[in-house]
């Protein structure tokens, strides 16, 4: 304050607080942290809304869409990936060392598998977003069977219809859990032991299946009510039989490591009109069995 | 002029510090803001031990206000006064000024020894009757259940909700899980620090049922203001019956009909 | 000491500095009480720039940018969602509460707004004093002490509560709240509130159920337009049938079920043994049905498992495992053979990747692994009566690796799991030594 102190009394005081205003003012007008702004909602528009919500009468249950279409046809293709998978790594399997790391053999990750000879790519998934009519009204009571050996799920992706029962079975000599995100299953299954589990709502996208013994444990599930679901196979393959012909149907496709939004798959393919939300449209005459060939998926689809 | 008006400002500004001192005190108790209400054994005599400091404190402190303003309106510089003359202090009146405080004092710690004894130093030689762990920011409870030891399987456990039999000596095994808290008794006259790592015994007395609180008292986060604690003084039979209800609902294998609200 | 300097130079020292004059008072001169009537309005002046004139601004929800970065929202379908949220909820001084959602609007307005008393002399904001500063003023597990607390304060909005009656993803009753208030979640920093009245609590449980309500049909809005068809443009419709009947009525039918969905539990036998049922017990808890060494540790202590998350941190650890993939591919692309198409794309991740960040830095706490609990220290979050553990056992816990036993272990066994573990912190005799793990054993602060 050496500079305040001055003989002559009137400007001290003025000096000192015009001292203080020049320190205190800045402070006060904020040290916080800068977080990402929020959107700021319409609060007039919001207004609206709330009054025309209270005011609409609850809507009578809306129909099923009117069914489109008859007869059924089939759809098939195979995926190929374009880019070099790579080595897949090996995964810390730390627990359980004598059956999880049996005889020194190290447990890989899976999330990219290719097969060597014609480049399929296996576990992408297809399903269609809405069908108006089914084939079989009632899902099928054979179950998907969901193994586990080796602290490994056996099926990197598994799919089934809402209703139809999945065996989890535990093929170890020691317990797993079974853990599918999202539902209420989660589960111990005992070592030699299995667990039926039917789905009762589908999934939007794939689900994750872990065990939390075992964390490196990771498989999808994916339920869908009409069962129009398909899992690529090793060779890259898939095939949906009995969807609904003469019907605008839309697909939706995934895989684990696509670098979509949420894993879609989207392809370059205009003529199917392929979005980059992994979308195709098709329509089926009825009885066709229609190829779509090969479906290239090029390396900068797949991520890490 | 305006040098008297400042003076007459000043003095009585000072003046008003004995007079709203005074004040408070009178008019406190009016609106019930003066010690709660005591339901302790040793509470009588704490609190004659606080009038009495009350009272002496209170006179010394008027004496020594009324003469403050009594100089500075007297001695005011604008008013026509000799000029001071300088002395060497005056060796009589200090002499006298510290022994008569340090006579008070020695009185007084004289005068209290009974009370602290009674409170702080006579421990009864009965098994606790509580165990009360401070914690950020609760009471938590611990009673020995029905063998009467603590540390064994049928203990029961609560949180904030303190219950002790009335007209029966009651032993509080104190202690804290973190940081120091101060295991304050309002209506008891009871203050004692939670230090972690140490076992402190508390113990009082209670003579009139009824639910009073437990606050705490030591500064020991930011939650200190609401750390409070609620102390239900029952009968003997009250005080049996709850402890069974608590063994039973702690004890649940079934739950509780849907109808009924969890807790008491 | 009696002062023995000139009355005048006392008044006049802190006016002149170090102009000791001895001289006899001048009459005239001006009093001290111009630099202080200066030193008031200095204070004032400050004081009213520190803190304003104005009272504190009006409290807001905070929107869930984690969610809304994560479906790669434009700012416009983030509007879109706060708007749609401010129509049907409301603001956290004004909550509205739909009849869809079953929740009792006068309960709310007891609970939300800033503390004060309304007309009958009752306190309101009941949740802005007791739980605001911990789970945040959404219900986010963001308030500002969250940082400071081991475990993190519950975050409602997805609607996952861990301590519950009922199956592992329903929703706990208002019973279960009701307890959960009542008795605090020992070994963690959330209290008791036992000593606020009936109906305070219950304003708090509906409350609570109404920031879980909002947040998970927050959720529901915001991943809705992965959803969306490409005709809509990406909007939501605007109707009664999508924002209420689909988006909200699903959400508060969860709620309205769980208050019938409690798990039936068979009786523990009176008359039950309780030496053998612990020894059976033991049996059970390091046998392979139930598993329970492989996380809780052959010695109880919680150290068989150290690296899984629960359901609040992993979200945010997959999260930003996507996010550095695409950071590295953005870092790794070649901008030189690019279209025009891929280098917006590109540029479009690059911007993603930094916003998320700033997202995760400020709407996010540090992931934490979540330790499988320390059963030797008799604390037990959820509840210590043997119905408790009974339920936790059963159903496993929702939001957390721990699975449920049901189906597999059957119920009289799992009566004997609860015994041997409720005397777990007063005898322990099981296997030391052999697969001790080497990671640090979690002890819950008590």
């Amino acid at each position: 304050m050496r500079a305040c102190s001055r003989s002559d009394r009137r400007s001290t005081g003025g000096c000192i607080a015009s001292w203080c205003a020049a320190v205190l003012v800045p402070l006060a007008s904020g040290c916080g942290s800068d977080r990402v702004a929020a959107p700021s909602a319409d609060a007039g528009l919001a207004a609206e809304l709330r009054s025309r919500l209270a005011s609409a009468s609850p809507a009578a249950a809306a129909a099923d869409a009117a069914p489109v279409g008859t007869g059924w046809a089939t759809l098939k293709g195979r995926f190929v990936f374009a880019g070099d998978p790579g080595t897949p790594r090996a995964l810390v399997a730390d627990k359980d060392t004598e059956v999880c790391s049996k005889d020194g053999v190290k447990l890989l990750d899976r999330s990219l598998l290719v097969d060597p000879s014609g480049k399929g790519l296996a576990n992408v998934v297809l399903f269609v977003r809405k069908a108006s009519r089914v084939k079989e009204a009632t899902p099928s009571s054979t179950p998907v069977v969901f193994d586990q050996k080796n602290c490994e799920f056996l099926a990197p992706v598994v799919a089934a219809r809402v209703g139809q029962p999945v065996d989890v079975k535990n093929s170890d000599p020691i317990g797993h859990n079974t853990n599918v995100a999202g539902s209420d299953f989660n589960q111990l299954i005992p070592a030699g032991g299995s667990t039926a589990y039917v789905p009762k709502a589908e999934t939007g996208l794939p689900t994750m299946v872990t065990c939390n013994v075992h964390p490196w444990m990771k498989a999808y599930m994916v339920f869908r009510k009409d069962g129009y679901v398909a899992v690529s196979a090793a060779d890259g393959s898939f095939t949906i039989p009995d969807l609904p012909a003469g019907e605008l149907l839309e697909f939706q496709v995934w895989h684990e490591r696509s670098t979509g939004a949420n894993g879609a798959l989207g392809l370059d393919k205009p003529d199917l009109k392929w979005t980059p939300k992994g979308r195709f449209q098709i329509k089926l005459e009825e009885n066709e069995v229609k190829d779509l060939g090969t479906l290239d998926v090029p390396a900068s689809a797949i991520g890490t | 002029m305006g040098n008297r008006l400042a003076g007459i400002f000043w003095s009585l500004l000072f003046l008003a510090v004995p007079v709203l001192g005074v004040a408070t005190f009178v008019v406190g108790p009016l609106y019930d803001i003066w010690l709660p209400k005591d339901v302790s054994v040793h509470g009588r005599s704490i609190d004659s031990l606080f009038y009495f400091i009350l009272v002496l404190t209170g006179v010394v402190f008027v004496v020594t206000e009324v003469l403050l303003f009594w100089f500075l309106w007297k001695y005011d510089a604008a008013r026509p006064n000799p000029v001071a003359a300088f002395i060497h202090g005056s060796h009589t009146l200090e002499v006298v000024w510290t022994i008569i405080p340090a006579a008070t004092l020695l009185f007084l710690s004289i005068y209290q020894m009974n009370t602290w004894a009674d409170v702080k130093m006579r421990r009864p030689r009965i098994p606790p009757t509580v165990e009360v762990v401070a914690r950020q920011f609760e009471w938590r409870l611990r009673y020995p259940g029905r063998d009467g030891e603590l540390g064994t399987p049928d203990d029961l456990f609560l949180v904030n909700d303190l219950h002790v039999p009335v007209d029966e000596e009651v032993l509080v095994q104190l202690k804290s899980m973190d940081v120091l808290h101060s295991f304050f008794l309002p209506n008891l006259r009871i203050k004692q620090d939670a230090v972690p790592g140490m076992k402190t015994p508390v113990w009082f007395k209670a003579t009139e049922v009824g639910q009073y609180d437990i606050v705490c008292a030591e500064l020991c986060g930011w939650g200190h203001y609401k750390m409070k604690g609620r102390i239900t003084v029952d009968t003997r039979e009250d005080y049996e019956r709850w402890l069974e209800e608590i063994e039973a609902r702690q004890e649940a294998t079934q739950p509780e009909p849907v109808a009924e609200v969890a807790g008491q | 000491m009696i002062p023995s300097t000139h009355p005048s130079s006392v008044a006049s020292r802190g006016i002149a500095a170090g102009s000791l004059s001895g001289t006899a008072p001048a009459v005239s001169r001006p009093p001290a009480i111009g630099l202080s009537w200066l030193a008031v309005g200095v204070v004032v002046t400050v004081a009213i720039a520190t803190t304003g004139c104005g009272g504190a601004p009006a409290a807001s929800f905070r929107a869930n940018l984690v969610e809304s970065t994560k479906q790669r929202l434009t700012p416009q379908q983030e509007r879109q969602v706060a708007t749609v949220m401010l129509a049907l909820f409301g603001t956290p001084d004004e909550p509205v509460a739909l009849p869809e959602t079953g929740l009792d609007q006068a309960k709310l307005t007891l609970a939300a707004g800033p503390v004060r008393s309304d007309i009958v002399g009752r306190k309101n904001g009941l949740y802005r004093e007791h739980c605001a500063h911990c789970h945040g003023i959404t219900g986010d597990g963001l308030g500002p002490t969250a940082a400071f607390l081991n475990p993190y304060p519950r975050d409602y909005r997805p609607g996952v509560f861990k301590f519950k009656s009922t199956e592992r993803a329903d929703k706990p009753t208002r019973d279960d709240l009701v307890r959960l208030l009542h008795n605090g979640v020992p070994g963690t920093s959330m209290p008791s509130f036992a000593l606020l009245s009936e109906t305070q609590v219950d304003a708090l449980v509906e409350y609570v159920k109404y920031l879980s309500i909002r947040g998970e049909t927050e959720l529901a809005l915001a991943r809705a337009f992965f959803e969306l068809d490409d005709e809509a443009k990406g909007e939501l419709q605007q109707t009664r049938e999508f924002l209420v009947d689909e988006m909200l009525t699903p959400v508060a039918d969860k709620w309205r079920a769980a208050d019938e969905a409690r798990i039936p539990v068979p009786e523990m036998p009176a008359d039950i043994d309780m030496a053998a049922s612990i020894a059976k017990g033991k049996e059970l808890f390091y046998g392979d049905k139930a598993n329970c060494v492989k996380c809780h540790g052959v010695t109880g202590l919680g150290d068989g498992q150290a690296n899984d998350y629960d359901d609040w941190n992993k979200n945010i650890v997959e999260i930003t495992k996507e996010i550095d993939g695409t950071a590295e591919r953005a870092r790794e692309a070649k901008t030189s053979g690019m279209t025009e198409e891929q280098r917006a794309e590109h540029r479009a991740n690059i911007a993603w990747v930094n916003r998320f960040h700033g997202v995760l830095d400020g709407d996010a706490l540090q992931p934490r692994t979540i330790p499988p609990r320390n059963l030797r220290q008799g604390i037990y979050r959820g509840g210590r009566r043997p119905l408790d553990l009974y339920y936790r056992i059963h159903a496993g816990i929702n939001g957390a690796p721990m699975p449920a036993a049901k189906g597999t272990v059957p119920p009289e066994d799992i009566w004997h799991i609860v015994n041997y573990v409720r005397s777990l912190p007063y005898g322990f005799d099981g296997e030391l030594g052999a697969d001790r793990s080497t990671t640090s054993v979690q002890r819950d602060r008590m």
